[in-house]
């Protein structure tokens, strides 16, 4: 008999789905193929043949459990409540565990993302040579006209100073008084790379409103690529990395601007523990996240009145996009509107799909980036459908992913941070 | 096993990506919304226009291959299942909404539209289309006209069938016809288009559909009676109706069901209640208004513990949530649940839950009654667990007389929206005319003399 110890742990879950199909009106990968194969029952029901031993971890079972965004947007609607994210987590897990990760993940996360100098240096190498790429817009590039095949890809340059080299270890408030709390940041890969600038506004923003702010420099990459993917060792190396970082800076809260890394962490305890000790150290550790959209409204209970718009964003039309990150896996839904409401001179309109995904998926996009692009093509017609100047959101991830569909399909929106709106 | 041959062939009418022959595939439209019926096919098609159907159809006829048209597979009868092999026909990507024609309050569609999408789209006119069978998330029109399909909406609006005006059908031969019409009288010849409707994809592939739609009512208004008594809940359904309110809805839950519901999302719904019966009124506002009040008022008359009028449609959508999460409930807390879908005239509800109480005492069983009470459709569920020999055995015996009872004591039928497809064969036998199966079996063989189409299905 098979060693099937990961799908074993999901087999309650993957049990409970009643077979009704109603999650194939939630699922975008479904919805643009509308193939059992792509929705949760197909997949379900196969990891449930993988469990009654009629059917191996082929290529195309692999294909099949790899073709899922875990927007959780099937979950979140299920009737039976099935966790299908945490049946596909555990099905890729166990493909891990029989066929290894391949040579390219293998190296991706073991030997760079889950080195946080390792990453550093690769990063730096990257972001040397970016100059060859040729430039979309402002700071977004794409990739030169030899390489079109794989697409016209546009993203955002990798940033002059990473933020590791310009943040400091401690931050006092700003008022010089004494703390009335003391949080611990954690930066997330994008953040450090891509948007320095988020996680320096963030601890302005924090510091003035009298919370001091700790940078643990041993912290590491959240690893959502890399459970989510199924290496699950790697991903519990870089948990109890990070639950070391914070362990002795007795911090009342970790905060990040990241809408992943914020579930992420928050959820090593519910894909990763392998025993009793670890699921109950994970769990404690989940108690002091929070996103930055929650801590602002639900811990700091920051009045309405305290946001204060930037004055370049005056007069503009706003919407909301949910990342799923936040809306799904942390039930974030109205804090973020809360404080785009809150804030005087700009219009709030909603989006009519806003927590529809925006087709990211983390390295879903790199395997399927025809999809990618056709369920984005989807958010942009909400977009469209607002009339906004500006897309705000609180993911890098889908920042990312939005600022190339807004320009593939030559949009006039600007996607930012929210907390790039306030002052 | 199909030839390659034939295979490529198919690839060349449909094109080679909508052709699957992987183990995988086969594995994913083996089964339908239901338990236990599984089966694989050998070939699965995605077929995109009435022309490729009518080729595929060609084929397998002159290969005598076995051909399962199949939507977005959320039949609960295993009616989708290729229980003999065979092409599965899923007709998921043949999904336009070709026409919405307000004048004449009727829409035209390709088999593969999911109901919900056709609801939204109809809304954004102002209309709609009644039948709401509640897998209205993932069915297909195709399939919905196939079954004949209906949901609470029943008691005030009917099912599909009052609501199809003509299809456009691909025969075991391949040939193209077009039944009934886009006008709303309609008596040249035989009613052939009614032969269509609810024969389970046995008779041919439906490729267009002509439907008749309402103008969407301006206000609704939810109502939650709690009862001391099922029977009581039961008597409340025609005591309404016959005091000239016809609702929209009248959905009950039993006492069990209740409280599994306020398990999983506690919405304040009476937990000692015996039966709940959840009404919908819809119309012009004030005459919506003045009817949620003589429910009120008529089920307080007769025996109604209370009736919770919902002040807003938060509330109202809290109720509607619970409902529909009543069978997910039954289905979390058994291994297997037999859902049975009888049906009895209005006026033997009382008498028929008293009935379905007694059968749970004998047999030692527990038996759930969720379902649209309006209609007399019940959907009584019987928990069991196949690895409890004795259990299980108790529980069939229970499914046996409560289909008995409800078709024979208490006038009704075994199925009133799901179908037979093969989970109601065995009761089809026993409970219809010899004559009648030999009609429909003539009428089969005449129209489909290859048995092609879904064979193995309804009075097998």
């Amino acid at each position: 008999m098979k060693d099937l110890k990961e799908l074993k742990k999901i087999e309650e879950f993957s049990n409970q789905c009643m077979k009704c199909g109603f999650c194939s009106f939630f699922c975008p990968v479904y919805q643009e193929e509308k193939m059992e194969t792509s929705v949760a029952r197909g997949k379900n029901y196969l990891v449930k043949q993988v469990l009654a031993g009629k059917q191996e971890f082929t290529h195309e079972m692999a294909d099949i459990i790899g073709k899922c965004l875990l927007c959780k947007r099937c979950a979140a609607n299920c009737p039976a409540k099935t966790q299908i994210d945490r049946v596909v987590v555990a099905a890729r897990a166990q493909l891990v565990k029989e066929k290894g990760l391949g040579a390219i993940k293998n190296f991706a996360f073991r030997k760079v993302m889950a080195d946080r100098k390792a990453f550093g240096k690769y990063a730096r190498l990257m972001q040397k040579f970016q100059w060859m790429m040729p430039t979309t817009e402002g700071k977004i590039k794409h990739l030169p006209d030899f390489v079109k095949g794989l697409g016209k890809r546009n993203f955002p340059s990798l940033a002059k100073t990473f933020l590791r080299d310009q943040i400091k270890p401690v931050y006092k408030p700003q008022n010089g008084e004494k703390p009335k709390m003391r949080v611990g940041f954690f930066m997330g890969c994008a953040t450090d790379f891509v948007y320095p600038e988020l996680g320096l506004k963030l601890i302005d923003f924090l510091t003035r409103h009298g919370v001091e702010v700790v940078v643990p420099e041993d912290q590491n990459c959240c690893g959502a690529a890399i459970y989510f993917s199924g290496d699950l060792e790697t991903g519990r190396m870089l948990a109890d990395l990070n639950i070391k970082a914070y362990k002795d800076l007795n911090v009342d809260y970790i905060v990040t601007a990241c809408a992943t890394c914020s579930s992420t962490l928050k959820d090593y305890q519910k894909y990763l523990p392998d025993t009793e000790e670890q699921k109950e150290r994970y769990t404690e550790f989940e108690k002091k996240i929070k996103d930055s959209t929650e801590f602002v409204i639900d811990i700091l209970k920051i009045p309405p009145e305290e946001f204060k718009l930037r004055k370049e964003f005056e007069g503009k039309t706003v919407t909301w996009h949910d990342p799923c990150h936040l809306v799904r896996y942390q039930n974030i839904k109205d804090q973020p509107r809360v404080i785009l409401k809150a804030l005087k001179g700009i219009k709030y309109v909603e989006m009519p799909n806003a927590d529809m995904c925006c087709g990211m998926g983390g390295s879903f996009s790199v395997y399927h980036y025809d999809l990618t692009k056709k369920i984005a093509g989807k958010k942009m017609d909400g977009i469209k459908a607002t009339g906004a100047d500006i897309v705000v959101t609180a993911c890098p991830g889908c920042m990312i992913n939005l600022i190339d569909n807004v320009l593939l399909n030559k949009m006039p929106q600007k996607v930012h941070h929210f907390l790039e709106l306030v002052e | 096993m199909l030839k390659e041959s034939l295979i490529s062939e198919f690839q060349k009418i449909v094109g080679k990506d909508n052709v699957l022959t992987s183990p995988e595939a086969l594995k994913a439209y083996s089964y339908d919304g239901t338990t236990s019926w599984v089966h694989e096919p050998d070939v699965v098609i995605f077929p995109t226009s009435t022309d490729e159907v009518s080729r595929i159809m060609k084929l397998a006829n002159a290969e005598k291959i076995p051909v399962t048209p199949r939507g977005g597979g959320t039949n609960v009868s295993g009616g989708s299942v290729p229980w003999h092999g065979g092409v599965v026909l899923v007709m998921t990507k043949f999904n336009q909404i070709l026409k919405v024609d307000k004048e004449n309050l009727t829409a035209t569609v390709e088999p593969g539209v999911v109901l919900q999408d056709l609801t939204l789209r109809l809304a954004k006119e102002g209309l709609f289309f009644p039948p709401d069978p509640q897998s209205f998330l993932g069915a297909t029109m195709g399939g919905i006209i196939s079954e004949n399909a209906g949901g609470p909406a029943g008691v005030k609006y009917g099912v599909t069938k009052q609501y199809v005006l003509g299809v456009e059908v691909v025969l075991p031969s391949g040939e193209v016809i077009h039944l009934g019409g886009r006008t709303l009288k309609n008596v040249v010849g035989y009613d052939l288009l009614h032969i269509f409707i609810s024969s389970e994809g046995t008779l041919g592939v439906i490729t267009k559909a002509e439907l008749k739609l309402n103008p969407l009512p301006q206000a609704r208004k939810t109502l939650c009676v709690v009862y001391d008594d099922v029977s009581i809940a039961g008597e409340g359904v025609f005591r309404v109706l016959e005091n000239g309110v016809i609702p929209c809805k009248i959905e009950m839950v039993d006492n069990w069901v209740i409280n599994r519901i306020e398990e999983m999302m506690p919405i304040g719904l009476p937990k000692d209640a015996d039966a709940c019966l959840f009404f919908e009124v819809d119309g012009i506002p004030e005459v919506v208004e003045k009817e949620a009040q003589k429910i009120a008022e008529i089920t307080k008359q007769y025996g109604a513990k209370e009736a919770r009028i919902a002040p807003n449609m938060d509330e109202a959508n809290k109720y509607w949530l619970a409902r529909r999460a009543g069978f997910a409930a039954v289905f979390g807390k058994a291994k297997q649940v037999f859902a049975e879908d009888v049906t009895v005239p209005r006026g033997n509800i009382p008498k028929f839950v008293k009935k379905i109480r007694e059968l749970a005492k004998k047999y030692d069983v527990e038996i759930v009654v969720l379902g649209h009470a309006g209609d007399g459709n019940l959907h009584p569920a019987v928990l069991t667990d196949p690895a409890n020999k004795d259990h299980y055995e108790r529980a069939l015996k229970a499914v046996d007389e409560i289909i008995e009872s409800a078709a024979v004591e208490f006038g009704g039928v075994l199925s009133g929206e799901h179908g037979i497809g093969l989970e109601k064969q065995k009761f089809m036998r026993k409970v219809t005319e010899p004559a009648v199966i030999n009609m429909m079996k003539g009428i089969k063989a005449l129209i489909d003399p290859n048995n092609i189409m879904n064979p193995g299905k309804i009075w097998e």
